[in-house]
């Protein structure tokens, strides 16, 4: 078995997760967003990070708008559609529900 | 000493040494490559170079004013390579992205007559795919046989959807002077038959 590679993929099963919730506070941009993601520790590569935000996007979970900034180019802002708070509420009670099973298992 | 490139990344102008520019071009190819298959490839590809554009300015001081090939190692690791970002929910690496070289079976969408799956074995062998159409038809007659087996390779047998897959179909080193050829060849034909 590779350990590894299992702690990977749990990672990545909750990245998306995590993605919605970093944008249920406030309206970000894609550095922004890396930044809580590393802190917490949950993404290693930010390649990881374009390809979802975009899926998301196109899939109407997430909207972005461009803003100024001082430190150079304008900056994609995303934030989270109606649908896409919706989306993660449903996350979220199916996360809580999981934790639930783990503990249950693992107290047994 | 040492040459420079001058590159234009996310909308910013850098200096860059001639090694570390030939290793982010492949690295930015590989990457273009790997989203090949992906709705709204450029829009991701956009992204991450200006993320990558975000990282080389941080990375300049008045004291150091050239992108040298640490920093491309550098930020290359940090934004990962296509092999550590490959996820589960977007189709398999493996269906998406082509290895340079790969050779594999796939029907061809191009010269089908029924499912393509004859042309797809004949673009796979490089023979005409009369000669296997003409064997299933054989097969046909012989009592049906053909029929199951033709069914079973169209469900077995993906589609050659993208420029890279229909490369890799022939069988030909995917590199982007193929695709690029391979689109070139499809504007002519569509050309060609505008005319006609």
């Amino acid at each position: 078995m590779d350990l590894e590679n299992t702690k990977a993929q749990m990672r990545k099963g909750i990245l998306e997760y995590c993605i919605l919730s970093v944008l249920s506070k406030n309206s970000c941009y894609a550095s922004d967003i890396i930044k809580e993601l590393k802190e917490a520790k949950v993404i290693v590569v930010e390649g990881t990070l374009y390809p979802l935000l975009t899926r998301q996007k196109n899939g109407g979970l997430l909207s972005y708008r461009w803003e100024e900034s001082q430190q150079g180019p304008p900056r994609k802002y995303y934030e989270l559609t109606t649908e896409g708070r919706e989306y993660l509420a449903d996350l979220d009670n199916s996360w809580e529900e999981l934790v639930e099973s783990v503990k249950l298992i693992r107290k047994k | 000493m040492k040459i420079t490139v001058s590159i234009n990344l996310g909308g910013f102008s850098f200096n860059i040494d001639e090694d570390a520019y030939a290793e982010l071009k492949r690295y930015l190819k590989n990457l273009e490559l790997h989203f090949a298959g992906e709705e709204s490839s450029s829009e991701i590809l956009s992204d991450i170079e200006s993320r990558m554009s975000e990282l080389f300015r941080s990375k300049l001081t008045s004291y150091k004013q050239v992108i040298n090939i640490g920093d491309v190692s550098d930020v290359i690791s940090i934004m990962g390579n296509p092999a550590d970002f490959s996820d589960n929910d977007g189709p398999s690496p493996k269906e998406k992205f082509s290895t340079p070289g790969a050779h594999r079976m796939y029907r061809d969408p191009d010269k089908r007559i029924i499912g393509g799956v004859c042309a797809g074995m004949g673009a796979y062998w490089d023979i005409e795919p009369w000669i296997i159409r003409g064997i299933f038809i054989a097969l046909v007659m012989a009592g049906g046989l053909g029929v199951l087996v033709y069914l079973i390779l169209y469900v077995v047998l993906p589609e050659a959807k993208t420029t890279a897959q229909k490369i890799e179909m022939k069988g030909d080193p995917v590199n982007i002077h193929n695709i690029k050829d391979s689109v070139k060849k499809e504007f002519d034909t569509v050309r060609k038959n505008m005319k006609l």
